[in-house]
């Protein structure tokens, strides 16, 4: 088991290599740089400084030789700073001699990312699980049918739409929600349970509007799952004992059925840093989606390449993980690996 | 191809009603140019932002250009998008999961490794960056989704052949020296079929959603081609005045991305060996 | 339905439930139709005014710094030594005089007395040496340095005098003076202006000093008690991040924001035909700074005769744009610069929507419908282009309403909106363009040699439709040489007149500027002057009464 772990994990390093000089490139190929911005027409603005600020940036060597001075500053883990935001750090925070301390992008913005995909995700599974479960259990009955068109309306709407419309209607007509945003204005002078309230309260629509997208999906693989257990010899055995109904569903065929659930969220991971731009966008958050976005636009290569080396690390590692935690918690793959 | 199967997903009322929707939709967008009341691209001054009337049953833009007759035209590029789209990534699919699965050994691993790269990146990012390098033509739109979804093709197929060729009869045409082309064209595709196009009609689904989020982004159609994206992302800055200009388009899309989806998983439903539960 | 799954469910909901209620109804606004916003309310000091932009400034040192959501928040935090009065005409921001010598190449510069910075040290012709020097230093690689490089010399003689001497008369001096944020010289020397942390920290002279800048969410400022200018009447300003316009838009309706730019249809249509937006938002227009053109790559055939170019002029009815794209809140120019200010030729009128001339300019360059087809050919080639333009909403709009008028004299237009990176560095920078649709800044100072000069073609620089007219050289040469207002008039009157024959770019529109205020703010000048409603915002004041009383200090 530790062998193949591993060998897993290095063989990580070389993948993650290969996909750091793909994604080098293809950004090297589009046309223009940080220098392409808004003083590019300013009449005032002259050419010379676009050059000199090029040459500052090393834009001005050649492709490969960018990507070795990247490459070995990623080896000490320095992702380098930003070329958009006043030099920025990139990933984490530094503190210059006077002690003032400048924080990293990635710092400021995946936890907000990451806490509104786990809301986002608890929710999903907090709706999903119960309403597979129903689904299941009336299979083509008007309940199953009921909640797999509710489920595929909430899939095919446009994200952007149905926010405009809710912010208009539960924060415009009604003053029931905030309309974007994080935090109210004066969330700094709050005390603890105020600031839970009112972070709760911005995060309420882009939590929900894509938890409802993904409803969808969970809730027919739940479905699907407990179709499979239900009809297994093990749980006619186990109504056949006699055993009380909640007893098979709960504790025989959910644990089952929900195995493959596990797989589904280590494979999420990845997604889970990456923010939906047009719901940040939208709601004025700034998470990991925007922050990509803005990059790429402006040509911000080292926030460009940190975002990207990021998310494919942690895909690869939740890949692992999804991998690690099937093999435990199936005894059958358990058993297999152990003894192989 | 399943015919039996086929009537059966249709046995499902919500997969028929998918079905009814897709025709609709496509027997409307295919007879765009001669049921328009306008030229979509027909400005008018004097008419901008005139809300739903006997003259404009749809509406005006802020160009004043007919409403009804840009979401049926618009309706055609939505749909064009989304069936080229999903073409190319099933051919793409169809062609590595087939050589995957059927020759296995490094290229089944050079394939898969791709296959995770490709899935490593979250796809709306990738699509995000080509586009933004890219000049935002349809011609490119469709050829950037398509290249950044084949990934769930190539592992369908892939897994469909590696269980299909341990089949006997595959087995049986093997040793008797059939060639490799003759048996992954005769017997080992046209019985993955049903799954492929299980994939492609939900495929359809995500890739007009796709365009939409484009253009929201701006990244999507460009004017003066209407598509649902665009006009629905125009209207947005006036969704509570110009409710039409939000309103038709956000329906169009979701009913014709409802439509794909529901006869979608009822193909899948069908083709489950799991359809023994009517009983 | 089992026990577990019924208490798993109620569980469920109750979660969700106290979610939701905890939620909800934590935002308390005072009700606006209890508040009679109509009243006379006297001046009073207090009060925040809450305002949005869609993209947050990358630091806040303006002469790094190359967008103007930089601009837009520090110039509350910086003087510059010049700046523009109500009517557009020069005045004093941190000096209280200046002479210009005889052989007009030297700026003598008296700063006014007892000035602090808002940490309290004193600010001095010292300071001001500091920032030309920084703006001229290579290490700071400024956008901005090439004004600044044509100082020969720069001395402080005392604390109160800062002198430049340029090599020879350099008329757009002054006005650059004016756009040069004075930066303190004890915080700042010996920094690299490109890692320091002042940018986000700033400290500056003006009406604010920034209190607290929330990467990615808002900016706010607070009044500085040592401004140089005595002191605004709104104690705080706060700049919320809200990128996309539609949730920009719904703050406003929900009084979460206080000030908006709009577009012509909310201006002209949304706002008047909702009386609950028109009960508490004032409308106010201006002239824009700006103006929005169709630019011919000169370089190009047919594009280097100007009868085509002419014809091309005549056949855009630019009102139709102007009510099309700007539901008539637009003005029809003829020159380069604003109207109504001493710069803009009143002889000059624009040319008018006459499609039977431009198809007689065309059939006088050669071009004739030989198939039949709709589309004028010459020597054998279909009279067919490309129109470039950045993914600008009304850009776009003016590009299609083009497209239509060429259509009807025979010319096949096709658009194409190209996102702004590639734009500058694919299409301007290599020359490889047809058409564009752009706009150019309404400068305050006549100076457009930069665009207009045949010198300024290299890649990178802004001639980039190759431009070359040795009279507009000549003049454009003397233009920067001429300090006398009158005799300097006289030049770009001129230099206006034969651009306009010349015809190398169509003007389009110059759109007004409109701003939505809620009418809590007070002390707001309509008619706005030339110089915009912005001019006197420091004493704009919001009266006791109309405040929003949950942003605590």
């Amino acid at each position: 088991m530790l062998k193949y772990i591993i060998k897993r994990v290095l063989w990580m390093i070389p993948l993650l290599v290969g996909i750091s000089l793909v994604s080098f490139l293809i950004m090297h190929l589009a046309p223009g740089d940080i220098t392409s911005n808004e003083s590019a027409f300013n009449p005032k603005a002259s050419e010379e400084s676009r050059q000199k600020l090029r040459e500052m940036y090393n834009l001005d060597k050649p492709v490969i030789v960018q990507y070795g001075l990247w490459l070995k500053r990623m080896a000490t883990l320095d992702f380098g700073k930003s070329f958009a935001s006043h030099q920025k750090p990139v990933f984490w925070q530094t503190t210059d001699k006077d002690g003032n301390v400048t924080k990293g992008l990635i710092q400021e913005a995946l936890p907000i990312t990451l806490m509104i995909n786990l809301l986002g995700l608890a929710i999903t599974l907090l709706l999903a699980i119960p309403l597979g479960i129903i689904a299941a259990r009336k299979y083509l009955g008007w309940q199953d049918r009921a909640i797999t068109l509710f489920n595929f309306i909430g899939f095919s709407i446009p994200g952007f739409w149905l926010s405009l419309l809710l912010m208009y209607w539960l924060g415009v007509v009604n003053n029931w929600f905030p309309i974007s945003g994080l935090h109210s204005l004066n969330y700094d002078s709050m005390d603890n349970w105020s600031k839970v309230k009112d972070s709760l309260s911005h995060l309420f629509l882009p939590v929900i509007i894509p938890s409802i997208t993904g409803l969808a999906g969970i809730t027919l693989f739940v479905k699907n799952g407990m179709l499979d257990v239900l009809h297994q010899d093990y749980i006619t055995t186990a109504r056949a004992k006699g055993l009380n109904e909640h007893k098979v569903i709960y504790t025989h065929a959910l644990r089952n059925a929900l195995l493959p659930l596990i797989t589904i969220i280590g494979l999420s991971i990845p997604g889970l840093i990456g923010g939906s731009v047009i719901a940040e966008t939208i709601f004025a958050i700034p998470g990991m989606g925007k922050l990509f976005y803005d990059a790429v636009l402006m040509r911000d290569f080292p926030v460009v390449m940190g975002i990207l080396t990021i998310g494919s690390a942690l895909t690869l590692l939740g890949n692992l993980l999804a991998d690690l935690m099937y093999a435990w918690a199936d005894p059958r793959v358990r058993r297999g690996v152990v003894k192989g | 191809m399943n015919w039996p199967l086929f009537k059966k997903a249709l046995s499902n009322p919500l997969a028929l009603a998918g079905f009814i929707i897709i025709l609709l939709i496509f027997v409307l967008a295919m007879l765009a140019p001669v049921i328009a009341p306008y030229d979509p691209n027909e400005i008018n001054v004097k008419a901008i932002l005139l809300g739903p009337s006997m003259q404009h049953w749809m509406g005006t833009d802020g160009l004043g250009r007919d409403v009804l007759s840009r979401m049926l035209h618009g309706g055609r590029i939505s749909l064009l998008v989304g069936l080229v789209a999903v073409g190319i990534s099933t051919l793409i699919g169809i062609l590595l999961g087939a050589v995957a699965g059927f020759y296995r050994g490094w290229v089944d691993v050079f394939i898969m490794r791709l296959v995770d790269v490709m899935l490593s990146i979250p796809s709306f990012f990738l699509i995000l960056a080509v586009i933004a390098f890219l000049t935002p033509s349809i011609i490119n739109i469709m050829i950037v989704i398509g290249l950044t979804s084949w990934m769930g093709v190539t592992r369908l197929v892939r897994a469909e052949f590696l269980s299909l060729r341990e089949r006997e009869y595959v087995m049986a045409s093997r040793t008797l020296g059939a060639r490799d082309y003759r048996l992954i064209f005769k017997h080992l595709l046209p019985n993955s079929l049903t799954p492929i196009i299980v994939s492609a009609v939900l495929g359809v689904a995500g890739a007009v959603l796709m365009e939409s989020g484009l253009s929201f982004l701006g990244l999507g159609v460009q004017a003066p081609q209407a598509s649902w994206g665009n006009i629905l992302t125009d209207g947005k800055e006036y969704i509570q005045f110009a409710w039409w200009l939000s309103l038709f388009p956000g329906l169009a899309i979701l009913i014709t991305v409802l439509g794909y989806n529901l006869l979608g998983e009822g193909l899948r439903d069908a083709l489950d060996p799991r359809s023994g539960h009517l009983k | 339905m089992t026990n577990a799954f019924s208490s798993f469910t109620q569980t469920a909901s109750i979660v969700l439930v106290t979610l939701i209620i905890s939620a909800c109804g934590s935002s308390h606004h005072p009700a606006a139709t209890d508040l009679d916003l109509s009243k006379p309310y006297p001046s009073e000091a207090g009060g925040t005014l809450i305002s949005a932009m869609t993209a947050e400034p990358s630091g806040l040192i303006s002469m790094i710094a190359g967008e103007s959501a930089s601009s837009a928040i520090s110039s509350n935090i910086f003087n510059s030594l010049l700046k523009y009065d109500k009517n557009l005409e020069l005045e004093g921001d941190l000096v209280k005089s200046w002479e210009i010598s005889s052989d007009q190449k030297t700026i003598t510069f008296r700063l006014k007395p007892c000035m602090k910075w808002a940490d309290g040290k004193p600010l001095t012709s010292a300071d001001a040496l500091f920032t030309w020097q920084a703006v001229t230093d290579d290490k700071t690689a400024s956008p901005y340095a090439s004004d600044f490089q044509l100082v020969k010399k720069a001395e402080t003689p005392d604390p109160l005098t800062f002198t430049v001497t340029y090599a020879q008369a350099y008329a757009p001096a002054l006005d650059s003076w004016a756009g040069l944020q004075i930066l303190p010289k004890h915080l700042l020397q010996g920094q690299d202006l490109h890692t320091t942390s002042f940018a986000r920290n700033p400290v500056g002279s003006h009406y604010y000093k920034l209190d607290r800048w929330t990467h990615g969410e808002n900016l706010k400022l607070s009044r500085n008690p040592n401004s140089v200018l005595g002191q605004a009447k709104i104690d705080q300003l706060i700049t919320r991040i809200i990128p996309d316009n539609s949730a920009q838009f719904l703050e406003l309706m929900a009084d979460n924001i206080d000030y908006m730019g709009l577009d012509p249809i909310k201006y002209s249509r949304i706002i008047p035909s909702r009386p609950a937006l028109q009960q508490k938002l004032a409308l106010y227009k201006e002239l824009g700074n700006s103006y929005t053109y169709m630019g011919f790559n000169l370089k190009h055939k047919p594009f280097d005769d100007v009868r085509v170019r002419r014809a091309i002029n005549y056949a855009i009815d630019k009102q139709e744009i102007i009510d099309g794209v700007y539901l008539g809140l637009g003005i029809n120019i003829a020159s380069p610069y604003k109207p109504g200010t001493r710069w803009s030729n009143p002889a000059l009128t624009p040319y008018p929507y006459d499609p039977a001339k431009a198809r007689q300019l065309l059939k006088e360059a050669g071009f004739s419908d030989t198939d039949g087809d709709g589309i004028l050919e010459r020597d054998g080639k279909p009279f067919a282009f490309e129109i470039i333009t950045n993914q600008n909403k009304e850009r776009e709009k003016s590009a299609v309403l083009i497209q239509r008028r060429l259509k009807d004299i025979g010319i096949d237009v096709k658009i194409r909106a190209i996102e702004w990176a590639s734009f500058i560095s694919r299409f301007i920078k290599t020359g490889d363009f047809d058409v564009v649709v752009l706009g150019w800044g309404l400068g305050l100072d006549p100076d457009q040699f930069n665009i207009w000069h045949s010198s300024q073609q290299a890649p990178g620089q802004f001639n980039f439709i190759g431009y070359h007219n040795p009279t507009v050289d000549q003049l454009l040469e003397q233009g920067r040489l001429e300090l006398n207002p009158d005799k300097r008039m006289k030049i770009y009157h001129e230099f206006a007149r034969v651009l306009l024959e010349d015809s190398p770019i169509v003007y389009l529109s110059a759109g007004y500027g409109l701003t939505a205020i809620h009418k809590r703010v007070k002390g707001i000048d309509d008619p706005a002057p030339p110089a915009g409603i912005g001019h006197n915002s420091q004493d704009w004041y919001i009266p006791q009464p109309l405040r929003r009383n949950e942003i605590s200090q």
